[in-house]
């Protein structure tokens, strides 16, 4: 098969490791970190923008190197192609290499901040988003100086507490190693983040099966969602996490 | 009455201490409470909301003027209570289990105490049983439920069905929100209602509350 795969930047050695083991023929396009901070309807409209580019005579399928994504995903509408999309809530998923093990994890760890290459190395700079952030909208990405020099001293050590510290539940930092590191550079950066915020430091193994799977077109749909062409993405927030919806008039599928 | 537009002004641009301060100061001239509220503080707020609506104001806009309003009604509620007038509703709020994100619902609470509601805030990571056991304890009419994250969005669901369990369902309104948060899923899950912003939220529990 050829494939186009859309994938989050976050991904980004994951999934060169994964294509170059694929069987298939897998042209990638990167999109951005952090879209999701752009809200739902911006981060569907970017990944639906990738969709309309990709000239359907070319590919077999286009894949999604995304999770629901805080529902940025949900809407996203194929067009002449099957749209192959993993069933996770987030990129955690991906990197853990099933829901089910995410879902695992998530319980039994509340208030972990995850790392991983991907996180440390890209990104940095949103200012890439050609739309403002949630957090520049709200304010949440401002620094003290900036918020005393608008609203006072008082008032900004008030927002500063309320807004920007969004961090304060958090306590631990989870380094996910993917086996695509050169070192351990981008571990001990996490285990020095965590020392600097008195967090607590966790590494655990990711699993590249996910992803592997996705490019390998190892599509089960207990893991995979394949949207027929013309049907789009929905959101269930149950154990499928998302479903497939026809045109309107036609029979419902999941 | 002396004439307030003073401390109109002043919560309307989030001054907490000249709120305070002009609030302590009609009290000793002894002005009558209920009125301040009702026709300085509530009317600020609202202002406050419309500005937010048409983009003129943003959340830390809102904050601080939430917090300004909670400083001149801290000083008056003892006095309001004494003359037995009651808060708007009693608000149970809160972002659900496994959740811990908390910046949303905790200007969704400040707007609501600006907006004259008594707000047991229970924080974040809350349980069902938590919740069950506020509006028991409480007597709260309003539970307002908060999540982030669409993968804890069914502890809604299961907060929802823990207030049917125990009886508790008839007698509060169940409103729900946060980003991933849609009307479409409030009605899916028996919801009172969806606010897509804050101060949306407020609008909507004051026209419950009113209902």
């Amino acid at each position: 098969m050829r494939l186009k795969l859309i994938s989050c930047e976050i991904f980004y050695r994951e999934i060169r490791a994964a294509v170059a083991r694929s069987p298939h023929a897998v042209d990638v396009e990167f999109l951005p970190k952090g879209l999701h901070d752009i809200g739902a309807e911006g981060m569907r409209g970017s990944l639906q923008a990738a969709l309309d580019r990709v000239d359907g005579t070319r590919y077999d399928a286009v894949l999604y190197g995304y999770g629901l994504c805080g529902n940025g995903l949900a809407g996203l509408a194929a067009r002449s192609l099957p749209v192959v999309v993993p069933r996770g809530h987030d990129c955690i998923t991906l990197f853990l290499g099933g829901k089910e093990r995410y879902a695992d994890y998530f319980q039994n760890h509340p208030g972990v901040y995850f790392k991983t290459t991907g996180w440390i190395e890209r990104g940095q700079d949103l200012q890439q988003l050609h739309q403002p952030s949630i957090q520049s909208i709200t304010g949440m990405n401002r620094s003290y100086e900036e918020l005393a020099a608008k609203y006072g001293e008082d008032n900004a050590r008030y927002l500063y507490e309320e807004l920007v510290n969004c961090r304060r539940n958090y306590q631990q930092l989870t380094f996910i190693e993917m086996g695509v590191e050169p070192d351990d550079r981008f571990e001990r950066q996490t285990q020095e983040e965590a020392g600097r915020r008195g967090w607590k430091f966790e590494k655990v193994q990711g699993d590249l099966s996910l992803i592997q799977r996705l490019v390998d077109g190892q599509w089960d749909e207990r893991e995979f969602l394949v949207v027929p062409p013309g049907w789009r993405v929905v959101a269930r927030y149950d154990e499928g996490i998302i479903a497939a919806e026809p045109p309107l008039g036609a029979e419902p599928h999941r | 009455m002396p004439d307030l537009t003073s401390l109109y002004t002043a919560i309307l641009n989030g001054d907490a201490k000249a709120a305070t301060a002009i609030t302590k100061e009609a009290l000793a001239e002894n002005a009558d409470p209920l009125e301040m509220v009702n026709r300085y503080m509530v009317p600020a707020m609202s202002e406050v909301g419309k500005r937010f609506e048409c983009e003129e104001y943003f959340v830390p806009e809102l904050l601080l003027a939430a917090r300004a309003m909670k400083g001149s009604l801290e000083l008056l509620r003892p006095l309001l209570t004494e003359r037995g007038s009651e808060p708007t509703g009693r608000v149970v709020i809160g972002t659900v289990k496994g959740d811990l994100h908390d910046i949303g619902k905790n200007l969704v609470a400040s707007l609501l105490e600006g907006g004259g509601f008594e707000v047991i805030d229970l924080g974040a990571d809350v349980g069902p049983e938590r919740f069950v056991a506020a509006v028991r304890e409480k007597n709260a009419n309003f539970v307002c439920l908060s999540a982030l994250l669409t993968v804890t969005m069914p502890s809604m669901r299961k907060t929802i069905e823990a207030l049917r369990a125990a009886n508790l369902r008839d007698r509060v309104r169940v409103l729900v929100g946060g980003a991933p948060v849609t009307q479409q899923w409030a009605d899916e899950i028996g919801a009172d209602g969806f606010a897509p912003n804050a101060s949306a939220a407020v609008t909507l529990a004051r026209r419950l509350a009113a209902a």
